[in-house]
């Protein structure tokens, strides 16, 4: 059985008549919730869908990235796993085996690296089209873990976005899919969309070349999960309404949509396979004001893994007079709303800088480089100086670069959701 | 888990909605609250089954309270008790309590301004800076009015003394609330300054002896406000005059009582009196039982806590028997 521990982060003192209620709950999974450490080993079933579109040919070193990308992610694939790999054009096609899923081995590793060795680009993109198809090979395979890789260099041009929206929500819950950017063709929002969906991370790779070495990194990642299945599961009292549930770390992803309900003061929040990890989580909750020295159970919350219950953790509420105790700061929960903040403020400051809002865009990508130094986002605050020139980090005082390369700007909007975790002192 | 199912019927234990007045399998009168409220959650009336075993109610969520810890001095003729509010992370009320010979007692009772830097320990210094002074008068026989101004800035001088650290909500100065009673025989001297209470308990002469140095006094005073009206303000707390560094420079308010019959003297701070405000409430709290100054103590402090209890609450009584003291 998977161990898993949950720790609370909050002020639970509010002023009077305060009704909203924060906390931050990291949760840890131990050493049992690595593959192989289960019972049995998790069987798994991973699919490859690479976008062979015609614009895939230009320049020709992407098509032979995606290959070899592909051939790598094959060679990750351990004994005993059920693949296939799919290419994607304005319809989806099976590339290896012809039907269904084959049963990793060497021998059918080499016959599907020899298979996407043929592949040729030419073709639209309909990305609904892709997961469609890897939803039906899924749905085949009696495994627990379902883990899809998709990669694309182009906008979902040859569906409508209501399609992709229709698809998205017949393979919510059943697989999960990595998503990845190659060049500066496609679309943030649009891959972000359908990695959340499916529970993935989106990112971009900027150099067709780094492509083998991230899908290898990826499938190994996939592999290493051995809790196929795990939900937050969020108790409020009645008359409670829980305003967020967010992934604050390692990325930022609002699950608060994702609510499937259990009871009338109950929702479970699915969060997908985990390995030997940690995630943090904000929650805000508004509940009720209460008199002074009342105490009220805001909020718990448990993890189901494997349809069963476990580790619970309280969000507690206790209203006061007194204001040393109600404007105290909590640290975790400060930083993530920071962190919040700053995946906002990039997003808002490069709409406002492709609408031509230079003003807008300068305050802030401005405010972005302050909460970035505040927070220690090293890497994030690298990628805001290819946009802009910072004079001076602590007030946010920047100037838009007058030229921008587009793939710093893309790596700045994918990765602006990447958090870093909150510093505590060591002890 | 939880959720409305949470909700049974105490006779049957079916499952009810919460507007059910009747149970449907059995029958049962659900709907009656006081006695099932008693039992059960506080806050909802979801049955005693409803609270988990973590105290907290499975519906609404509110935690059950756990009684709290409770500072007490028997004299015997005077008792005291104090205990922290449920708001509150520390006592910021204190008292002092001292038998002087066989029949004459000091008490002091302080409230430590929340809003203020250190207020617990501005109000233990100006408790016991205060009640030195009054216990000196009475073994010297010396004027209880006069000792009474003197006990006051004895006490005003101790809490400038009191160290403090500014922190982002604590901008006031450390300051207190003071009430002080020096009883002597049959003549009783009490003194203050806030909104800490003397109240005369006695069975034909029941009243207040203090009047608040607050926002809603005043209103009440001017005519602007009903005594109901300005205790129901926000602002009805804040204290117009209090003891500590930026204290106004003016005398305590002092009066004095020379009961012909037999009654109970009770300071107190908002703690209690938020409770039962009105003199014949307070007695009422008590329901005639003639009690000893600890039971009464007691009783009063369980009754703060039960109806309001955010506060902490501290309360000294005094038996005064002028019959049965050497005369004046």
């Amino acid at each position: 059985m998977s161990r898993f521990t949950a720790d609370v982060y909050q002020n639970e003192f509010l002023p009077l008549g305060a009704t909203e209620v924060d906390a931050v709950v990291t949760v840890t999974a131990l050493d049992g919730a690595a593959a192989g450490a289960a019972a049995g080993p998790i069987r798994a079933a991973e699919v490859v869908i690479v976008d062979t579109s015609g614009s895939m040919a230009v320049p020709p070193t992407k098509l032979k990235a995606a290959r070899q990308a592909t051939a790598a992610a094959v060679d990750a694939i351990r004994d005993g796993v059920e693949f296939a790999i799919v290419a994607g054009t304005d319809r989806a096609t099976p590339v290896f085996p012809a039907h269904g899923l084959a049963t990793a081995s060497a021998e059918t590793r080499a016959q599907a690296k020899a298979a996407i060795e043929e592949l040729e680009a030419a073709g639209g993109t309909a990305i609904g089209s892709w997961l469609e198809l890897a939803r039906e090979l899924f749905a085949g395979a009696s495994v627990d873990l379902r883990h899809a890789i998709l990669v694309t260099d182009g906008q979902n041009q040859h569906e409508t976005p209501e399609e992709l929206e229709r698809v998205l929500a017949a393979c919510k819950g059943r697989f999960q899919c990595d998503c990845r950017g190659v060049g500066t063709d496609w679309e943030v929002a649009e891959l972000r969309r359908v990695a959340s969906a499916l529970l993935g991370s989106v990112d971009i790779v900027p150099r067709p070349e780094e492509l083998a070495a991230d899908f290898r990194a990826m499938t190994e990642r996939a592999m290493a999960r051995g809790t196929a299945d795990v939900a937050l599961r969020l108790w409020s009292p009645q008359g409670a309404t829980v305003a967020f549930v967010k992934q604050v770390a390692p990325t930022i992803e609002d699950l608060t949509e994702r609510a499937v309900a259990v009871d009338v003061l109950t929702a479970d929040y699915p969060t997908g396979a985990w390995g030997q990890e940690a995630r943090d989580y904000h929650v805000r909750i508004h509940v009720t004001a209460r008199e002074a020295g009342d105490e009220v159970l805001a909020g718990r919350l448990g993890l189901v893994v494997d349809g069963a219950l476990i580790t619970q953790a309280l969000v507690r509420a206790i209203w006061t007079e007194d204001a040393e105790l109600s404007t105290r700061i909590n640290p975790e929960v400060a930083h993530y709303t920071g962190q919040a903040e700053l995946a906002e403020a990039i997003q808002e400051g490069l709409e406002a800088r492709r609408t031509g809002d230079e003003a807008g865009a300068t305050f802030k990508l401005g405010r972005a480089v302050q909460l970035a130094a505040e927070g220690g986002n090293e890497g994030t605050l690298q990628l805001l100086g290819r946009v802009v020139d910072v004079d001076d980090p602590a007030t946010g005082t920047v100037r838009l670069k007058r030229h921008v390369e587009d793939v710093d700007e893309m790596s700045l909007d994918t990765r602006s959701t990447k958090t870093v975790r909150v510093q505590r002192p060591a002890s | 888990m939880t959720g409305e199912l949470a909700l049974r019927c105490p006779a049957c234990a079916a499952p009810l909605h919460a507007e059910d007045r009747f149970c449907e399998a059995c029958g049962a009168e659900v709907g009656a609250p006081a006695p099932a409220a008693a039992a059960g959650c506080r806050a909802c009336g979801a049955p005693r089954d409803a609270i988990g075993d973590d105290g907290y109610c499975t519906v609404c969520g509110v935690r059950e309270r756990a009684p709290g810890q409770r500072a007490e001095a028997d004299l015997g003729i005077a008792a005291a008790v104090s205990e922290q509010g449920r708001s509150h992370r520390r006592n910021e009320d204190a008292f002092h309590l001292e038998r002087v010979g066989e029949r004459d007692v000091v008490a002091v009772v302080c409230d430590g301004i929340s809003t203020a830097a250190s207020g617990d320990v501005a109000a233990r210094a100006a408790a016991a800076a205060a009640g030195a002074i009054l216990a000196e008068a009475l073994r010297d026989g010396g004027d209880l009015a006069a000792a009474t101004a003197a006990a006051v800035h004895a006490a005003g001088r101790a809490v400038q003394e009191v160290p403090w650290v500014t922190s982002r909500a604590a901008l006031a100065l450390p300051s207190c609330t003071l009430v002080s009673a020096a009883c002597r025989g049959g003549e009783i001297v009490v003194g203050w300054i806030g909104d800490s209470r003397a109240y005369w308990l006695a069975p034909d002469d029941t009243r207040q002896l203090t009047i608040d140095d607050s926002w809603a006094a005043e209103q009440v005073a001017e005519g602007r406000l009903s005594l109901e009206e300005a205790e129901a303000d926000h602002r009805a707390h804040s204290i117009t005059r209090w003891v500590g560094a930026d204290a106004p420079p003016d005398a305590p308010h002092v009066t004095n009582l020379r009961p012909a019959t037999g009654g109970r003297l009770v300071l107190c701070t908002d703690g209690l009196w938020n409770a039962a405000s009105a003199p014949a409430d307070l007695a009422d709290l008590l329901d005639g039982a003639p009690d000893a100054p600890a039971a009464v103590a007691h009783r009063f402090a369980d009754a703060a806590m039960e109806l309001a209890g955010r506060d902490d609450v501290t309360v000294a009584v005094v038996d005064v028997d002028p019959e049965g003291a050497h005369g004046p």
